[in-house]
């Protein structure tokens, strides 16, 4: 196994237990819920096959839901967070300056580059997650505002968590 | 068989995708309130665990909150049992030995109540629960109620050993039989997912009494919950003069973002009352009336 292997399991299992303990508890407004453990799906290094990325986005959405009692809500949104994770992250790196099998994040992509990256994954997955869990409860204004709160909210505090890593970077 | 294999190579992630999704999608579908494995819900072993380690540090966070509604309910207690000590005494001036021979609440006679601590709560998704720290070996049980100082709760749905899933009052698929305090018509309470304080009373029939601010209490027609447990106050209405049913809006009397201790309600006659439904349903149709 090697660094980056270990590194992304520790990180991964770090989140979801942040999320359950945590981050499910900082609910601001009513509407705004940070997702923070789909920095797990985000972070992971481009490098990683998408058959790995989606099995393991399916475990991570699997054990958010066992927690959060949303029966196969994360599970779909993280298949497909995963599932789209590589064509997202070349819309904003081109092909041949592939950072290899590092994480994703800013030390590595560079801030500008990773925020447009992570704002569209985290756009993407709370609107999928919004929809799939309101399937039947129709209130289309609560749902565009939580879908838009979540995801300012959950960018903030992804950003503050990969700051870590350039702080790391400057430190070496 | 070669151009097959190479195929499901070719296409493997396409093919890894669908699968889980799949099996997502049946978790989603399969979402059905009442039978649901334990071991996928934060009644499980696992979670259970987490939310009991977490619940230890976290529930002396609202203490102060918890304590002054205790105060004010305990004083609308004491204000209630003074005006029962009342009439009781003009009752049995009246007649005798009556009123000494009924209990006050007949209604509450065959009930118990089993203490729990709430370890994890949601209020802001659009289907709600509530985990709790007791479980099987407490004597909880799927389908009974659960309270709190303020009020109706909700209703377990998964047990555990240790743990049992509450389906809150904040989650659509949970109904409660409701009436008008000091009136007998009823009708039935759900969340419509539209605010943490807020639900909706329907089916109340037309003729039905009633004013901005009257009470709203359980019916007791059902096995989970006792007669006249608060639920929240009439806030107003959703007239439609073509109906012949009000469709209230009702202010609850929860704080659903704060509940710390709740009572599982323990009806000693559920199992009774269940098995002459089962046996009502069964004889259905099939009695002749000469």
């Amino acid at each position: 196994m090697n660094k980056t292997t270990l590194n992304m399991l520790l990180l991964t299992l770090a989140l979801l237990a942040a999320q359950a303990v945590v981050f499910n508890n900082l609910v601001l407004f009513g509407v705004a819920v940070p997702m923070v453990f789909i920095y797990a799906i985000v972070a992971q290094p481009v490098t990683l096959g998408t058959n790995w990325s989606v099995t393991l986005g399916f475990l991570i959405g699997l054990a958010a839901d066992v927690f959060a009692d949303t029966y196969g809500v994360n599970a779909v949104s993280c298949t497909l967070l995963a599932f789209v994770r590589k064509p997202v992250f070349h819309l904003y790196v081109q092909r041949d300056e592939d950072p290899g099998d590092q994480l994703s994040n800013m030390r590595v992509m560079g801030v500008p580059a990773f925020m447009k990256y992570a704002a569209t994954m985290v756009l993407i997955y709370c609107t999928v997650e919004c929809i799939v869990e309101a399937f039947g409860v129709y209130h289309i204004l609560r749902m565009l505002v939580r879908i838009l709160a979540s995801t300012v909210y959950t960018l903030l505090i992804i950003y503050a968590l990969d700051s870590l890593s350039l702080r790391r970077k400057r430190s070496n | 068989m070669r151009e097959i294999f190479d195929f499901f190579v070719r296409n493997s992630k396409w093919l890894v995708f669908v699968f889980w999704m799949t099996a997502g999608c049946f978790l989603l579908f399969t979402r059905n309130p009442y039978q649901q494995s334990v071991y996928l819900t934060s009644a499980g072993r696992v979670a259970g665990t987490v939310y009991d380690a977490t619940g230890q540090v976290t529930s002396y966070f609202n203490l102060r909150s918890a304590n002054d509604d205790l105060n004010k309910r305990n004083a609308a207690l004491q204000g209630e049992v003074i005006a029962l000590r009342e009439k009781l005494q003009s009752l049995g001036e009246v007649s005798g030995t009556y009123a000494d021979s009924t209990a006050p609440f007949p209604a509450l006679a065959h009930y118990e109540f089993i203490t729990a601590r709430v370890i994890n709560n949601s209020v802001a998704r659009p289907y709600n629960y509530i985990t709790i720290n007791k479980g099987t070996r407490d004597g909880v049980k799927p389908e009974m109620g659960v309270i709190d100082q303020n009020g109706v709760v909700g209703m377990v749905n998964v047990v555990s050993e240790g743990h049992a899933r509450v389906l809150s009052l904040l989650n659509p698929h949970f109904r409660l039989s409701c009436k008008i305090k000091g009136n007998d018509s009823f009708g039935s309470l759900y969340w419509d997912g539209s605010s943490p304080r807020t639900a909706v009373l329907e089916e109340l029939p037309r003729h039905t009494h009633f004013k901005v601010g009257d009470t709203v209490v359980t019916s007791g027609y059902s096995a989970v919950f006792p007669e006249g447990i608060p639920v929240g106050t009439v806030a107003g209405h959703k007239n439609n003069p073509h109906e012949n049913f009000f469709t209230l809006n009702v202010n609850l009397f929860g704080d659903f973002a704060r509940l710390g201790n709740v009572q599982v309600v323990v009806n000693n006659h559920a199992d009774e009352i269940r098995k002459l439904d089962e046996e009502n349903a069964r004889t259905e149709g099939k009695v002749n009336i000469p």
